[in-house]
């Protein structure tokens, strides 16, 4: 072999090493990308909704991740504003040719006596055209904020949940496609509970979160007195994200943050500890782990990190098997059962890095 | 308190008289405290059986064979599950108590005839063989006697405020019957555990104050069950103390010395050379025959010596000067210059040696005094003492070497010889010859020798056999006597029933033999028949063997035993041979290699402990090389393994690092959260936990060079350095099993 072919062949390996690099930067830029575009979202709620920062976080990223958060708070305690901040933030693209019925942010207060054409929307008859258009319900947006979900009627509640599961409105046998991005916010009062209809733990599964909010600390409360006025007319000042951002971003992470499988043997270990365990009536879905995956890289992605670790899935873990696990009568400590369940397979996580 | 309600209720609405609901109810009210209680008291009652279990199988070994023992053994547990399962006592509780006693007494009666009809009859030795109807009868007997008996103490502690006493009362009883064998110095017995710890060279003393603590812990805790077993564990660390503190005493004071055979003034504080004053050594009434196998001293013999007397003489002091009323130790510088007469440190040697060296023998002899004595003690005639380091201070009071010139002419070589030593001043002559102002001895001793044939009417021996051979066909020998309070208990003696032991004997030969004209003395010591040796080395020296006898000085001799052997006796002074306590003693005295090697043999053919130690060293050696050398190898890989497989083995070197002074990993712990919690002590493991968890989780594509792990792994290594004290990076560079502790 010549001293020429070794250097040719060395500059090859070179390009070879500068080619995967090429991608790996390449992959990395855009993964910055998204995370700036989250993060700018995530700024824009932070300065209208004051000490809430965890709850934003968990509702980006469920946003992110495709799925939907149900608060369990008391009322006045700033989830109108959540949502509203959310959906003002996402605004739609400019360019779009987008179906105009989809409005950025939609509120619908449930009531006993709701009918489930008043969240869908109904068929008009349009005596001009002689014909039925349909009249675009309130799912209709990017944000819906559902509140007090566990006051309607069982009937509205599954229409609700069928558009959540499935991304689409039927009417009269017409399938309605809802947008992309679409994500509810469902609140209910976890005390009083007089004259609702409690959602059953299989509609429970529709959401990825189940978020307790306990009132925000002293400096956040006295902050949110003192810029009350202020904060009023920020809406127009603030950065925005198109929807076609969050839509790419959430595509991005998909691809580009790495789930180990020592990960989702961690995920699957849990659930069946969970299952078994005496204290357990009823485990976790394999639904819940399938939805879970997203959030997993969106946790990751927010934290700068390409890859799933320990500390995404304890975060991330309570709110998601929280309102999914069915305790024995007795048991009140949720999370006393989780941490005893996760102990082992954590433990194994951590150590299989190490092997 | 519910049941006590419900049992109210129901009985009101039923017809009962209504004493007899108060009854009931009473009833059911106690059997509830009775059920929570027992519930809660598992583990007392529990404890309470093995103590009464072990305290009638220690009982029932000495009386009977394997079976009985076993049997013993599983009718405590019968008897106290029994009387602790609610079944029995729900059923049995409305039957009184004397009639339920009655009825468990009259089963166990039953038991012991069918065992003793199965022993006696020939059917079952027929049917059966002998042996095994012999077995199965002390079977069934023991098991009837100690089901029985649980039984009985159970149910009396249950049911009466007394039965607990008489309980721990009978385990007590238990302890000490079985260990009585042990008293009066008998260190070999019982033999049960004599001969186990015998065989296993171990101190026999050893065993039995274990027994001891064991005993003492055993009552007290039963005991303490009764009242508030709450406090049990602090009350067996105090009582574990004690016992400990006792076993510390022992160490450092030796046990307890058995204060006997102090009769002929022989045993006592060593004499100090100033005070002389004895107590009277004749003995009013009857002479305590309790203590009298009693061990105190043994006596190795180096030289073979066999007396031709019959008996071995150990000579410890003499009675020679009359004080008046009687022959006392004497003050008079010149008189008894052979005597050795106080224990020294060093070497010391008779001033007066015996004569007649061509009849002697040279026997040396190695004496472990078991009871302190006033004065050293060795075989007839001592010549020379040397004290000796003791090989047991535990056993032995003093231990030294004698010298000996062991007589080995016989009577005849006497005959002919010149009494009085040569060298004697007349003074000291005079004093040999001293007795008290009574003439009957004088007229005693001349009518006795009057009759010797004429050729030896002029020899010294012949009179002085003639006398001692008078004393042994007329004198009675006996404990019990009522010379103690005359005025000269000897004369009492001889001149009145003759009956008397050794010390009127001695005394009255002595005045015989003065009273004609013979220098005597009475010697005081030990004279052990020559059959105890039964062939060994050692001889073991008894508080039976105790004696005093008369003595004659011959010229060119020295002087003579002529021991009167009264051919009446009215007391059985024979003891049994103590051949195995004879030995063991011997050989702790000895102290010699052979005596460990044997020990040593013992041991090989139980448990060979030596190997086993030897191995379990070599085992554990080997695993501290091997963890020395994973630990510094895992120390040693982030600087040699390839660039792949630095995010494990640099990660790693670091985790051992940390585990060393004792930071880890909570199981279940994520990585990251540990290196957070750690940052405070060692902020440089948050960036080496990112990147372990970028390669590991990740990617596997960032790497950082070999150069960049190093860098953060030493990293660690400083943080360790700066944040910890220096004997805490000392354990965790002693320590060779930090590895162990990474997780």
């Amino acid at each position: 072999m010549t001293t020429e072919s070794l250097i040719d062949e060395a500059v090859a390996a070179d390009d070879a090493t500068d080619a995967v690099t090429a991608i790996d930067v390449n992959s990395k830029e855009k993964l910055g990308e998204s995370v700036a575009v989250l993060n700018t979202l995530m700024n824009t709620v932070q300065q209208q909704v004051l000490g809430r920062n965890e709850v934003i976080e968990l509702a980006i990223i469920a946003l992110v991740a495709d799925g939907h958060v149900l608060l369990e708070d008391y009322p006045g305690s700033g989830k109108t504003t959540l949502a509203k901040a959310l959906g003002e933030a996402i605004v739609a693209d400019e360019d779009s040719n987008a179906d105009s019925h989809i409005l950025p942010f939609r509120r619908i207060q449930f009531t006993p006596d709701l009918l489930p054409s008043d969240v869908t929307g109904v068929p008009v008859f349009d005596s001009s055209s002689n014909a039925f258009y349909f009249r675009h319900g309130p799912l209709f947006a990017h944000i819906v904020l559902a509140d007090e979900i566990n006051r309607t009627s069982p009937k509205v509640q599954s229409a609700m949940l069928e558009a959540m599961g499935e991304k689409q409105v039927t009417v009269d046998n017409v399938t309605y496609p809802l947008d992309d991005l679409f994500f509810v916010i469902a609140t209910q009062n976890p005390l009083d509970l007089v004259g609702t209809y409690p959602l059953p733990t299989p509609q429970l599964d529709r959401f990825l979160f189940k978020i307790s909010m306990d009132h925000i600390d002293r400096e956040a409360e006295l902050d949110v007195l003192n810029t009350y006025n202020s904060r009023r007319h920020l809406a127009g000042e603030l950065a925005t994200v198109t929807r076609s951002q969050v839509l790419a971003a959430r595509q991005i992470i998909d691809q580009e943050v790495t789930i180990s499988p020592a990960i989702k043997t961690a995920l699957v270990d849990i659930s069946r500890n969970l299952r078994t365990d005496d204290h357990v009536l009823q485990g976790n879905s394999t639904r819940s782990m399938v939805l879970m995956l997203p959030a997993l890289q969106v946790s990751a992605a927010l934290r700068g990190r390409d890859y799933v670790s320990a500390d995404d899935i304890e975060l991330l873990l309570p709110r998601v098997l929280g309102h999914r696990i069915e305790l024995a009568p007795g048991v009140t400590d949720i999370h006393k059962v989780l941490k005893e369940n996760m102990r082992e397979p954590m433990e194994m996580l951590a150590r299989s890095t190490l092997s | 308190m519910k049941p006590v309600l419900v049992t109210t209720v129901s009985y009101e609405n039923c017809d009962k008289p209504e004493h007899l609901q108060s009854i009931e109810i009473i009833v059911s009210n106690t059997s509830t405290a009775n059920m929570t209680a027992r519930s809660n008291h598992l583990l007392p009652t529990g404890l309470r059986a093995v103590i009464v279990a072990s305290a009638f199988w220690l009982l029932s070994l000495s009386l009977t064979v394997v079976s009985g023992s076993v049997a013993a053994l599983l009718g405590c547990g019968l008897a106290c599950y029994l009387a602790a399962s609610r079944r029995t006592t729900d059923a049995l509780s409305a039957i009184r108590t004397p009639v339920l006693l009655g009825a468990v007494v009259l089963l166990s009666l039953l038991g012991l005839l069918l065992a003793s009809s199965m022993a006696n009859s020939s059917l079952t030795a027929n049917v059966l063989s002998p042996i095994t109807a012999f077995n199965s009868a002390e079977f069934i007997k023991w098991l009837a006697l100690a089901t029985g008996t649980t039984f009985v103490l159970r149910t009396l502690a249950q049911r009466t405020g007394y039965g607990a006493i008489v309980e721990i009362l009978f385990v007590a009883s238990a302890f000490v019957i079985t260990l009585a064998a042990h008293r009066n110095g008998m260190i070999h017995r019982p033999f049960l555990l004599g001969d186990y710890a015998i065989t296993r060279g171990i101190d026999p003393a050893t065993i039995l104050m274990a027994f001891g603590c064991a005993a003492v812990l055993a009552l007290s805790s039963l005991l303490m069950i009764e009242n508030n077993h709450r406090r049990l564990p602090y009350h067996f660390a105090v009582l574990g103390v004690l016992c400990l503190s006792l076993l510390g005493y022992i160490q450092l004071f030796g046990l307890p010395t058995p204060q006997l055979t102090n009769d002929l003034g022989l045993t006592g504080q060593a004499q100090d050379g100033r005070s002389n004053a004895r107590e009277n050594p004749f003995q009013d009434g009857e002479n305590s025959a309790e203590d009298r196998e009693a061990p105190v001293a043994v006596v190795v013999f180096r030289d073979d010596y066999e007396p031709i007397n019959g008996a071995y003489y150990f000579r410890e002091s003499a009675y020679s000067q009359f004080n008046g009323t009687m022959l006392d130790f004497s003050s008079h510088r010149s008189m008894d210059q052979d005597l050795l007469e106080n224990f020294t440190n060093t070497r010391s040697e008779t001033a007066q040696p015996p004569g007649a060296l061509d009849q002697r023998r040279s026997v040396r002899t190695t004496v472990g005094m078991l009871v302190p004595h006033r004065s050293p003690f060795g075989l007839a005639t001592p010549v020379a003492y040397e004290n000796k380091p003791n090989p047991n201070n535990l056993r032995f009071k003093r231990t030294y070497d004698v010298e000996s010139l062991a007589p080995e002419y016989d009577y005849e070589y006497m005959i002919g010889r010149e009494t009085g030593r040569a060298d004697w001043s007349e003074e000291v002559r005079q004093e040999y010859l001293q007795l008290p102002d009574d003439p009957r001895y004088g007229e005693l001793a001349q009518q006795l020798i009057a009759n010797l044939r004429p050729e030896f009417a002029d020899d010294p021996f012949a009179k002085a056999w003639a006398i001692k051979t008078y004393l042994d066909e007329n004198g009675i020998y006996s404990l019990k006597n009522e010379h103690a309070y005359a005025d000269d208990p000897a004369g009492s003696f001889l001149f009145g029933d003759l009956t008397g032991y050794c010390m009127h004997f001695s005394f009255a030969a002595t005045y015989l033999f003065r009273s004609i004209g013979i220098p005597a003395r009475v010697g005081i010591g030990y004279s052990v028949p020559a059959v105890n040796r039964g062939g060994g080395s050692s001889l073991l020296v008894q508080a039976v063997h105790g004696h005093a006898w008369p003595e004659i000085y011959f010229r060119d001799v020295g002087w003579v035993i002529v021991d009167p052997a009264p051919q009446q006796t009215l007391v059985d002074m024979t003891t049994d041979p103590q051949n195995d306590l004879q030995q063991l003693l011997g050989d702790m005295l000895r102290d010699e290699a052979a005596f460990e090697e044997f020990l040593q043999s013992q041991r090989t053919s139980f448990l060979n402990l030596t190997i086993i130690l030897n191995s379990l060293y070599a085992l554990i050696g080997l695993t501290l090389l091997v963890a020395y050398l994973v630990k510094s190898y895992r120390l040693w890989a982030p600087g040699h393994s390839s660039p792949a497989q630095q995010y494990r083995v640099a990660y790693r070197a670091a985790l051992d690092r940390l585990a060393g002074i004792g930071i880890r990993r909570k199981v279940g712990e994520s990585r990251e959260h540990f290196a957070r919690r750690v940052a405070a002590k060692s902020p440089a493991l948050l960036p080496l936990t990112q990147a372990h968890l970028d390669y590991a989780l990740g990617h596997h594509s960032e790497r950082l060079d070999a150069q960049q792990w190093r860098q953060l792994q030493s990293q660690v290594a400083k943080d360790i350095q700066q944040n910890f004290s220096p004997w805490k990076r000392c354990l965790a560079v002693i320590n060779p099993f930090t590895w162990l502790l990474t997780r």
